[in-house]
């Protein structure tokens, strides 16, 4: 008994003591939604008074469109999940497989361009689709397809190491094998590398799924119909008016947007723990 | 047959995908061309050409995997980082944001004064003899002209049409132009002077006022300067990008334009007192925010998945919670810190029993700083060590205990180096991340507190990346050129540290 | 075999590629249109008022594009290029010398029947070194309002309130004295700095008095001590330094007098709250701390001539923005006070009336020529809540910080009047 507590007495402390920590500030944006005040103000931890008005003007008030923000959301992080996977793949492939000239160069480079403090590169992308949608309406500022773009860009350094680490954790032998059997570098990549990769591929996508989703700065300038907003733009309109702030409603609305992460997150874990192991292990 | 089709059915996937791609890209450089958008246009062509040679010969293997990542990285990534160096160049700031030509065009229409009596007429937009003409009414003083480029007719109001608010409407020889027709001749109504009285014109402001002016700023393209056309006074280019009074420097037109300052901004930087001294501050304490985040992250990170790192009762419910930090959307937690940090009213103070005024004193503002970080990204390093602790081989640990090891011998010196080899990678992107976390910063403090009074610039939460953003988008003057010139220069200074951090910790040899 | 294919490839590749290319050129746009940008709440009632009557201006199609947020607004104001950028912006007046100096903005010239129906003040909020660059279309203001069942007749004099709130402290459970719970703790709290004797600006006659420094920091510093701070140079609790929670506090019933908006009176109305309004009572009695007001504007762009869309942009911003007509049907959706005195009698409310009362015993203009700072210096916005931060949260010593703030307001004042 005595073992017992010594083992595992300070695991339920540390287990408690961080779950307050998590917990803490998700509890007060569940009172601030059923506040009907729609202030942030913490005046006792208990509520006092309960109303879903926040919840239900979400979905009944006709300025607000959240379920196509929501829509709108869902979709464009998706596709971003789905297509900088496919570029972040491919490159962590190349870049731990392949042999070729000024790999090191390379590798370096992309290290080294994501630092680049890149809050006033904001106005360069501004000015470069204005000019795409003064050619392309459809994909240029203020579109959605024309966000997609300009999220691209960071595809393939953004999740390159993660992927690196679980290329490597291959073995290497497998890829003889298939040179043996005269495989192209194509066939090695889509028939051997792509399958194995699944699980680690699934976590980078969702990674990137919530990056996205998170993303406020450049959906902002971009999505101002209020049909075409993201759900983070939209709720932090909420918030950045002149002269008012509507907590309740942002809080409300944070809680249903979080609902499918946390889903996604909460069914997905064991999977997502051993995606991130994989591409850890193997220093 | 079929079994042939099936072979080749990869082949002819990639054919059809390449040219739906060919087809689409050709049909955007051609609207690109076709609006006059050559930059654009030309890295289309570009992109048309190098996917060709790549995807339709085997010249380089490699970069088939690469291109799609590259094309996307120089259009969005690097492109706008080398428009920023060129940036960096110039004297761009509030007073100085357009381009010459449009400098002078705005300065040529600003200098357009009204007279004394600030006279405005009704206007009615139509031709006279077939030239473009108004008719214009001062219904208070009942006078009525019509008025070409060229002649000014004066009439008599009896041989008009008027309205009931004293507008002439119709007159002999004047047809008024229908509303349709307005719309369609916009340029020429914003455009043209019509004659007035000696240099006195009529301008018209919309279709239906006229107000008298007169030019008095006129823009002399030979000699590239503006000259007051009343007191005769010049104003040349100053160099800096404004024309200035060439008896009075400090008398400048406005707007300015972008002018190329060449490396001012980066020798401001370095002689200048009051341009260097904050930005060193912001610096060192990005560093220390960068490395203490970090710290602060895995060592939470790590202590949770140690304890969690057992089948304890109530396990699963831990791990869901703790991961529920990672899972909501980020913007919504660093708003809500932001309230629960509030001095009367906030649940932080409420919970301590305290009265601390937490984003006005600049310690309190850094420690809450790293805490609500330290919130956001635990959950990511317990996932990853977890992870790895997994994935450590046993028989070790097992062969120190048997080796009389205790437990934590065998954490220190077998389980955390193997974890740390594992997970620096990592702790180095992660470092490299909070280097510009602009979004905490931004909407947790905005940089805060900064004591204005004592001329600080820099807030005391300020990181490299939020000053540099007030410097370039901030309230007060608006300094792009100086911005772009610090975003550089933090670049050369993390890429260096990096750098040698990176080979020092031999990150990246498995690349070469 | 594969050769064949590359081939079979490479030609349907430039087949479909010269097909795709050549059907599609640029479409060009068929109407003329004049293109508003707005924020959240104007937007979408512009939008709505246009739906209802669009043809203020015949043969232009009017295009309102609403941003998620007032930031949200100024982002993309600050950011846009003749390319795709506005012909109208509804915006703050103190966008207005940012925008001129950069060559965003382009003057309008009204004729006098225009510019009568509205007020000198409203004008020059929206002029920058003599040119106008917009129409004004709401007024903003704010006004002290005190709670009738904590506090029974209007205060007479600053000290009055202290004393008030230092007797009914602990008693009624009282949060604060005063507090801002609109306008924030600079635009806000000019009434509170100038009833304790200081100011951004003097004004004389209706023009700025540079002679006069703005602030006496003697003087402040003194009435700061004794009004606003305890034995120990401490805080007494009276006027907190920041505006969070005001507004809940007041609806409480926590805090007796609070300083509010206009564009948000019916928050307090629907509370069951009186419109008691008035300004800020000084130190001595009949005195009153000075509020800025100030207005939105309608303001045209230098792009709607590039886009050969200006003429129809006047005629947009005469014919709408500044008729009765137009702010009417605008402000009954709106219902912000209307600029336009025509649209002011028929879309006010008594509350707004109440506003225009205060305002009128204690207004003075918005300059943001001075306000928004000079190089080298700082601006007003940033100043003062740094000022409120150092004497009543960080226990700096008022009569230093009140010295530096002057010195700064002076440079300001100094550099500000010359763009007027």
């Amino acid at each position: 008994m005595r073992k017992w507590l010594a083992d595992n007495l300070w695991r339920h402390a540390v287990g408690i003591l961080v779950s307050f920590f998590a917990l803490f500030p998700l509890y007060l944006v569940i009172i601030s939604s059923i506040n009907p005040t729609g202030s942030l103000q913490v005046s006792s931890f208990i509520p006092k008074e309960f109303s879903l008005n926040n919840y239900q003007k979400l979905f009944n008030d006709p300025t607000i469109p959240y379920l196509v923000w929501m829509k709108n959301t869902l979709l464009i992080s998706a596709a971003v999940a789905i297509l900088s996977v496919i570029i972040g793949a491919s490159s962590a492939f190349a870049f731990s497989r392949l042999r070729f000239k000024g790999k090191r160069f390379g590798i370096q480079l992309l290290f080294l361009v994501q630092m680049f403090p890149a809050i006033l590169a904001l106005s360069a992308v501004y000015v470069i689709m204005e000019r795409v949608y003064n050619f392309a309406p459809g994909y240029g500022l203020g579109t959605q397809p024309g966000l997609l773009l300009v999220y691209l860009g960071g595809a393939m350094g953004v999740n390159i190491w993660l992927l690196k680490g679980f290329v490597d954790s291959i073995p290497i032998e497998l890829d003889e094998a298939a040179k043996v059997d005269g495989a192209s570098a194509m066939q090695t990549y889509w028939q051997i590398f792509i399958p194995l990769a699944a699980p680690i591929l699934a976590v980078v996508s969702l990674l990137s799924f919530i990056g996205t989703f998170n993303e406020f700065i450049l959906a902002r300038l971009f999505l101002v119909d209020m049909n075409s907003r993201t759900i983070a733009v939209g709720l932090q309109g909420f918030i950045g008016g002149q002269y008012s702030q509507n907590w309740g409603a942002f809080a409300a609305g944070s809680i249903i947007a979080s609902v499918p992460i946390v889903i996604i997150f909460l069914s997905l874990q064991k999977y997502i723990i051993s995606g991130l192991t994989a591409g850890s292990v193997k220093g | 047959m079929l079994e042939n089709i099936f072979r080749h059915l990869p082949k002819v996937l990639k054919y059809v995908f390449l040219a739906l791609t060919f087809s689409i890209l050709v049909m955007f450089i051609q609207s690109a061309f076709a609006k006059k958008e050559y930059e654009i246009g030309a890295f289309l062509l570009l992109a048309v050409i190098a996917i060709a040679i790549t995807y339709l010969t085997n010249l380089s293997i490699p970069l088939k995997f690469f291109l799609p990542g590259i094309l996307f990285l120089s259009a969005f990534v690097i492109g706008p980082i080398l428009y920023t160096v060129v940036m960096s160049t110039f004297q761009y700031q509030t007073g100085n944001y357009i381009s010459k030509s449009q400098a002078i065009e705005r300065v040529q229409m600003l200098g357009i004064a009204p007279d004394e009596a600030n006279t405005t007429f009704d206007v009615v937009v139509g031709t006279y003899k077939n030239q473009f003409a108004i008719l214009a009414s001062d219904s208070l003083n009942k006078r009525y002209l019509i008025s070409t480029t060229s002649e000014r007719i004066d009439l008599a109001s009896d041989l008009l049409t008027i309205n009931e608010n004293g507008v002439a409407i119709k007159s002999s020889d004047f047809s008024p132009a229908t509303s349709d027709e307005i719309a369609g001749l916009d340029r020429q109504i914003s455009t043209t002077r019509f004659k007035y009285d000696g240099d006195y014109f009529i301008m018209l402001e919309g279709s239906s006022v006229g107000a008298v002016a007169r030019q008095v700023l006129n823009y002399k393209a030979s000699e590239d300067k503006f000259i007051n056309l009343v007191d005769g006074s010049q104003f040349v280019d100053n160099g800096r990008g404004n024309y200035a009074n060439a008896g009075n420097p400090e008398d400048i037109l406005q707007p300015g334009w972008r002018s190329p300052i060449w490396f001012s901004h980066y020798l401001d930087l370095v002689k200048d007192e009051s341009v260097r001294s904050p930005l060193f501050t912001v610096f060192i304490w990005t560093v220390i925010f960068a490395f203490l985040t970090v710290l602060t992250q895995f060592a939470l990170g790590l202590l949770v998945a140690i304890a969690m790192n057992k089948p304890i009762w109530g396990r699963r419910v831990y791990r869901s919670i703790f991961i529920l930090p990672y899972a909501m959307p980020s913007i919504m937690s660093i708003l809500i810190w932001g309230g629960m940090f509030n001095t009367e009213f906030g649940a932080i103070n409420a919970l301590l029993g305290t009265d601390i005024a937490w984003f006005q004193n600049a310690t309190f503002a850094r420690v809450a700083v790293i805490m609500v970080n330290l919130w956001l990204g635990f959950p990511y390093f317990y996932l990853i060590t977890s992870g790895a602790m997994q994935a450590i081989p046993s028989e070790l640990s097992e062969a120190a205990a048997i080796d009389g090891a205790s437990p934590r011998q065998i954490f220190a010196r077998i389980t955390l180096p193997l974890l740390l080899k594992i997970v620096t990678p990592l702790l180095i992107a992660s470092f490299a991340f909070n280097f510009n976390n602009f979004n905490l910063i931004y909407l947790l403090t905005g940089g805060g507190p900064r004591n204005e009074l004592d001329g600080q610039i820099a807030g005391a939460t300020d990181i490299l990346i939020s000053y540099t953003y007030k410097i370039a988008f901030g309230s007060n003057i608006q300094d792009l050129g100086l911005a772009s010139a610090i975003s550089v220069i933090i670049f050369i200074i993390i890429a260096s540290i990096s750098l040698y951090g990176v080979r020092k910790s031999k990150v990246l040899d498995s690349f070469s | 075999m594969q050769k064949k294919l590359i081939a079979k490839g490479l030609a349907s590749t430039l087949v479909l590629a010269l097909v795709a290319g050549l059907n599609i050129v640029p479409a060009q746009a068929a109407d003329k249109e004049l293109v508003v940008w707005a924020d959240e709440t104007r937007g979408p009632n512009l939008t709505k008022v246009f739906a209802a009557k669009g043809d203020w201006v015949s043969g232009y199609k009017i295009t309102v594009k609403s941003f998620s947020s007032f930031d949200a607004l100024k982002d993309a104001v600050d950011k846009a290029t003749d390319l795709t950028g506005p012909d109208i912006i509804v915006g703050a007046n103190d966008w207005v010398p940012t925008g001129a100096k950069n060559g965003k903005l382009a003057p309008i010239t009204l004729p006098a029947s225009v510019k009568a129906r509205f007020t000198a003040n409203n004008f020059f909020d929206l002029s920058y070194k003599g040119s106008l660059y917009g129409v004004p279309l709401d007024i903003n203001n704010v006004a002290m309002v005190y709670n009738e069942e904590l506090v029974k007749n209007a205060p007479k004099t600053l000290g009055e309130m202290v004393n008030y709130y230092k007797a009914n402290k602990d008693k009624k459970k009282l949060a604060a004295g005063l507090c801002i719970a609109g306008g924030g703790t600079s635009w806000g709290a000019h009434s509170v700095l100038s009833a304790l004797g200081g100011a951004a600006y003097r004004m004389k006659n209706g023009a700025v008095d540079s002679s006069k420094a703005p602030i006496d920091p003697a003087d402040l510093a003194k009435n700061i001590k004794t009004y606003l701070l305890d034995a120990n140079g401490k805080s007494n609790g009276f006027f907190p330094a920041t505006d969070t929670g005001c507004k809940d506090n007041y609806l409480d019933g926590k805090v007796p007098f609070a300083i509010i908006g206009n564009w948000e009176w019916q928050d307090y109305m629907g509370r069951g709250f009186q419109m008691n309004l008035m300004p800020v009572p000084g130190v001595k009695a009949g005195s009153y701390g000075t509020m800025f007001g100030s207005v939105s504007g309608a303001m045209l762009t230098s792009y709607a001539a590039k886009r050969g869309v200006e003429a129809g942009a006047k005629d947009l911003l005469i014919n709408f923005f500044a008729s009765t007509a137009g702010a009417t049907a605008y402000q009954s959706i709106e219902l912000r006070p209307p600029a336009e005195k025509g649209a002011q009698s028929k879309v006010e409310f008594t509350a707004q009336q109440n506003f225009g009362k205060a305002a009128s015993k204690a207004g003075i203009p918005q300059i943001g020529a001075i306000l928004n700072g000079t190089t080298g210096s700082k601006s007003y916005w940033d100043l003062l809540p740094a000022f409120w931060t150092a004497v009543l949260v960080n226990g700096r010593d008022p009569l230093t910080e009140a010295t530096k703030m002057n010195n700064y307001f002076v440079k300001n004042i100094t550099a500000g009047v010359k763009d007027l």
